[in-house]
């Protein structure tokens, strides 16, 4: 598992786009399943509704997982995601 | 080498993350079908490892565990055990309930339970079988029309063949298989056998029988039977499920099914059968004595219903042939219609009072048939249920007997009791006056003395159920498909003009980031559920809602573009994350003239989000 936690800086937080983006990007790594953990919660990011349910927002800290796989690469694109889009 | 189907089942549940990740499960000759809900929380390697099960594929969004013939069907039986889904569920659960009650009550429930599932077919025969009869009897061409022949053979097949819908049924209630359960009601209506409406038209000695060891059996069916078929389905779920437990699994398959059918069919003609027709005869010889007497005519007038529930009434029209043979005169029909008419008047005030509407829906259709004559879907439908108003009823058609009977009312004609039988009677002002009395007192016992039960008594989840909705009756459910796709199709969730979702104005949801399907431009102000589902998330701030479907359809709700600025203000969530709902239960209620006034476009975003996952995905304006 790799792992990296990033501050949310966008006001609206793990929403619909945002959010839509995010699933769309975790599904796309062959082999590598990516987990997002705000607090107790921990979600599979690939899952769109799961994803909004937690209901992130500005000034959350979220944790990403990234496991099997090419788990270094994807940890990568999606930190270059996070910090370009949330 | 006997395997121990608990455990399995147990190891199963476990390793397909927990009872609540199960959507559905089934089973077919060898293998356990499973809808998963979650499938990243299935183990698929402890799974395949489990004792007992031979091998596991996914396929169709079903997850197939190999078990086995004669394995697979107590591993099931088990699985439903420990999760508690469906079909199991239901059946522990009103055992559950039903343990608390003393064995009368148990026994006086069966037929409430075997009906209950069959109302709509004879809630709607019985109301088209007594319109299509009461016609020709006041207006006799029509009689001998092509139409009336036809409507009378689509009315009266759910009467005729009663007995099948029964045994089906009844099956389900005592956890027997339902086609076996089927085979067994349709033996006992075989064309083969001589029609139990018809036997009356046979002298003794011409009835066909068979001589089976020491038993002589008369070749004679069961239609409009009731009691006979519900204990000789009792009997084949009680030798089923006994021998499942008893047969070496390896020839369950075929042994069980055949033994049970063969014992199941020859304890019902040779034992079942003849003690019936036995107390058949007892009744019809004891009804005739009470006809015969104004007293005796009371007495009648309350017990016929009870007469209906054991499915004897079919034989009063031999009573009835006698008296018009001896005196002329019918006098039997105004005890019978007496009877009737108090049922009529009991179901009708309980569908006058009742709030469950479910209830009410069927209590209405139900006390129009019993006005014509046909009262088994108010009597098992309502009446019966709740006893009271059949209590009531009783008292009824008791009050009414006594009426009739003082004033020697009667009819030269049988076959007919209620509002059809007005223009045969002999005296029809004193007539309407009996049916008035007998529905009148009926009626408004019923009104007075029935309370509508907390939920728990009758049909605990569906009147729950439809307690829950009554309030919000006044919803429009849209009825308009939006979306299709290879999982199935999905419902317009509001009312509105659909537009594509490339039209939607905002650049995400347009883009197809989201997945596809269709914006509505809301007419209304309440978010539906768009089929049956789990609602699989609620946003924070109350503008969007996830709801899973079958085949895990994923569709995301999304109430106006950008709203999530809104925080909640002008929404209203009813139901919570986790929630099974029910097409057309109303989710979210929002304010069109918010979402306005905060400067948004109030379009509700409707979207497959995993579109990606089906084939066909087809979006409807």
């Amino acid at each position: 598992m790799t792992e990296f936690k990033y501050l949310i800086q966008d006001p609206i937080g793990i929403h619909a786009r945002p959010a839509g983006l995010l699933a769309k990007l975790a599904k796309s790594f062959e082999g590598t399943t990516v987990y997002l953990t705000k607090g107790e919660s921990t979600v599979k990011a690939s899952q769109l509704m799961k994803l909004m349910g937690l209901g992130v927002k500005a000034g959350d800290e979220v944790t990403i997982g990234c496991e099997g796989g090419d788990e270094a690469a994807a940890a990568e694109a999606l930190e270059k995601f996070f910090k370009e889009n949330l | 080498m006997a395997l121990d189907y608990r455990k399995c089942a147990e190891e199963i549940v476990a390793n397909i993350g927990g009872a609540g990740n199960v959507v559905s499960a089934a089973h077919c000759a060898t293998r356990l079908r499973l809808v998963i809900a979650d499938n990243a929380k299935v183990n698929k390697a402890v799974l395949e490892n489990i004792d007992g099960v031979k091998g596991m594929f996914e396929s169709n969004g079903q997850l197939q565990l190999i078990i086995g013939t004669g394995t697979v069907n107590k591993v099931y039986d088990e699985f439903l055990a420990v999760t508690g889904l469906t079909a199991a569920s239901k059946a522990d659960v009103k055992a559950a309930a039903a343990a608390k009650d003393p064995l009368w009550r148990r026994i006086l429930k069966v037929p409430g339970d075997v009906f209950v599932p069959i109302l709509p077919a004879i809630v709607a025969s019985g109301l088209m079988m007594g319109l299509v009869e009461a016609i020709p009897k006041f207006w006799p061409a029509f009689g001998q029309s092509d139409w009336f022949s036809f409507l009378d053979l689509v009315a009266n097949t759910a009467f005729a063949l009663l007995p099948v819908l029964v045994a089906i049924s009844s099956a389900r209630v005592f956890g027997g298989n339902i086609f076996l359960g089927a085979v067994i009601g349709l033996m006992m209506v075989h064309p083969a056998l001589i029609n139990a409406w018809t036997v009356g038209n046979y002298a003794a000695g011409e009835i066909p029988t068979w001589h089976l060891f020491f038993f002589n059996v008369q070749q004679v069916g069961y239609q409009g039977h009731v009691i006979p078929v519900i204990l000789a389905v009792l009997l084949m779920s009680t030798i089923e499920k006994w021998l499942h437990k008893k047969v070496p699994e390896m020839i369950d398959l075929f042994v069980t099914p055949l033994c049970t059918v063969l014992i199941t069919a020859f304890v019902t003609f040779t034992i079942i059968g003849p003690v019936f027709s036995l107390l058949e005869n007892w009744v019809l010889a004891g009804a005739k004595w009470l006809a015969s007497s104004l007293p005796g005519a009371v007495v009648m007038g309350a017990i016929y219903p009870w007469t209906v529930v054991m499915g004897l009434h079919h034989m009063y029209n031999v009573i009835e042939a006698g008296m018009i043979a001896q005196t002329g005169l019918n006098t039997w029909m105004p005890i019978a219609s007496a009877a009737n008419f108090a049922q009529f008047g009991a179901c009708l005030a309980v569908a006058l009072k009742v709030r469950n509407q479910k209830t009410k829906s069927v209590a209405l259709p139900a006390s129009l048939s019993a006005s014509l004559g046909i009262t088994e879907p108010a009597i098992f439908g309502v009446n019966f249920r709740f006893m009271k108003p059949f209590l009531c009823g009783m008292a009824g058609g008791a009050v009414g007997s006594l009426f009739g009977a003082l004033f020697g009312l009667g009819a030269p004609v049988y076959g007919v009791t209620g509002i059809p039988a007005i223009p045969a009677v002999n005296n029809v002002p004193l007539y309407l006056v009996e049916l008035l009395i007998s529905a009148g007192v009926a009626a408004g016992l019923t009104w007075f003395i029935w309370k509508e039960d907390a939920p728990a008594a009758a049909a605990p989840t569906e009147a729950a159920k439809s307690e829950a909705k009554a309030p919000e009756a006044k919803i429009e459910v849209p009825t308009n498909t939006v979306i299709s796709c290879s999982a199935g199709e999905i419902k317009a969730p509001v009312a509105g003009k659909v537009i594509p979702y490339t039209e939607i104005p905002d650049q995400t949801f347009a883009a197809g980031v989201l997945g596809e399907g269709v914006g509505i431009w809301p007419e209304a102000e309440v978010v539906v559920a768009p089929y049956d589902g789990e609602i699989s998330s609620v946003a924070e701030s109350k503008h969007a809602i996830g709801i899973t479907g079958a085949e895990d359809m994923e569709l995301l709700i999304h109430i106006g573009v950008d709203t999530v600025a809104m925080n909640g203000d002008g929404f209203e969530v009813l139901v919570a994350e986790g929630d099974q709902v029910k097409a057309g239960q109303p989710l979210v209620k929002f304010s069109k003239e918010k979402i306005k006034a905060a400067g948004h476009p109030d379009v509700v975003v409707t979207l497959l989000t995993n579109s990606d996952d089906y084939e066909n995905v087809t979006i409807h304006q």
